[in-house]
């Protein structure tokens, strides 16, 4: 016959080590919670870190078939390509927002802006940029001219502006307008007049 | 030389109507060629089938042809009535020497008789009752050709592009287009 107290020891000794054991079983699943959202939440570029800033950016409307000047505030890095991205991304926020005053592709978006010392900006883009783009010489030429003219407007020193879509050269933008060439910014100044 | 834009895998914009751009600019074309034909403008066009030749073949096929004037066929929804491009290349300066043209800026040489072409056809499309707003933009293949070349873009209605409606406007629109061409091409010399 067993005593009690020992029945009574092993008893709570059996129901602390239950009790223990589901509550590492809680802990576990909370963490593996917690790693799966950061996993989702992984940035695939890094943080723009900077100050907040006021720029201008030319914005194209459908609509009415016009080009606009608007204030956006966006924190800027300091670094030049990283800031000119983030200027052009504020820009692209805008096409990318539904309802949309020029609606692009799902997921268009610039991965890199590289400055150069001659002056010569290229901007690079997501494939998507390009192959989401509506089709259509005025809508082509609204995009090119807006994100150009927001560049040069808020980087000292652009004097042309080239295209590269997933870092290779691409024809035509969406079967009209020209992506090989470097862009001289007056003639994007000319060009962008059309639509005042 | 016509050259109906888009073709094959490239269906070019959506028209009203679900409508592609690369069926009616080739419809556009077939329309345009006989009406300058009755004109006695001999022409040809850059592509007869749903093929989609690229763009530089395209200005070589111009080129090589030696052709008097070259005129693209584009549409879109967005917008309305008619646009007349000219190439945005800028004009070759005025030496007098003969000068070396790259394929980037074949065009600059012919720039002046480009903008020529896109007034003359202008003035006949506002005959013909079409809002015509006439424009330079960097558009290939325009910047590679030889020859006084423009395209043009028509946004149409809904009802342009139903049969019975259709028929007036696409007839009115390539009617107007000849006579812009015809000019041009009379004036060029070119009629043996």
């Amino acid at each position: 016959m067993i005593p009690r107290h020992f029945q009574i020891t092993i008893s709570v000794l059996l129901l602390a080590i239950l009790v223990t054991g589901m509550y590492m079983v809680r802990l576990k699943r909370k963490e593996e919670a917690k790693n799966a959202q950061s996993a989702m939440a992984a940035p695939i570029a890094p943080p723009a870190i900077g100050k907040q800033e006021r720029i201008r950016i030319l914005v194209a409307y459908d609509e009415d078939l016009a080009l606009r000047w608007r204030d956006a505030q966006v924190l800027l890095p300091s670094e030049g390509g990283q800031r000119a991205r983030e200027i052009l991304r504020a820009l692209l926020a805008q096409y990318l927002q539904t309802p949309s005053p020029h609606p692009l592709g799902k997921d268009s978006d610039i991965k890199e802006v590289y400055l150069m010392a001659d002056g010569s900006a290229v901007i690079d883009t997501t494939p998507q940029f390009a192959s989401g783009h509506p089709s259509g010489i005025l809508r082509e030429e609204l995009t090119l001219i807006s994100l150009a003219e927001t560049l040069a407007a808020n980087v000292a020193g652009v004097t042309r502006v080239k295209f590269l879509v997933d870092g290779q050269e691409r024809e035509t933008l969406a079967g009209h307008i020209d992506l090989m060439s470097f862009y001289p910014t007056t003639t994007i100044h000319d060009l962008a007049r059309e639509f005042e | 030389m016509i050259d109906p834009a888009h073709g094959g895998e490239d269906r070019g914009s959506v028209l009203p109507g679900k409508a592609q751009e690369k069926e009616l600019t080739l419809s556009l074309a077939r329309e345009l060629r006989k009406q300058l034909e009755e004109r006695g403008v001999p022409t040809r066009l850059l592509r007869e089938s749903d093929v989609n030749p690229s763009l530089e073949h395209r200005a070589e096929m111009a080129n090589q042809n030696a052709a008097v004037i070259y005129v693209a066929i584009h549409a879109e929804a967005l917008g309305r009535g008619i646009r007349i491009y000219s190439s945005s290349v800028p004009s070759a300066p005025p030496t007098g020497l003969e000068r070396f043209l790259s394929w980037d800026d074949a065009q600059a040489s012919s720039l002046s008789r480009s903008r020529r072409l896109a007034n003359t056809v202008g003035v006949e499309m506002r005959k013909a009752d079409f809002q015509v707003s006439i424009r330079a933009a960097p558009l290939p293949p325009l910047h590679h050709l030889l020859m006084p070349a423009i395209s043009v873009e028509w946004s149409p209605e809904a009802d342009d592009l139903k049969p019975q409606q259709g028929s007036g406007a696409i007839a009115r629109l390539t009617a107007a287009l000849a006579s812009g061409i015809a000019v041009i091409y009379e004036a060029s010399g070119a009629r043996p």
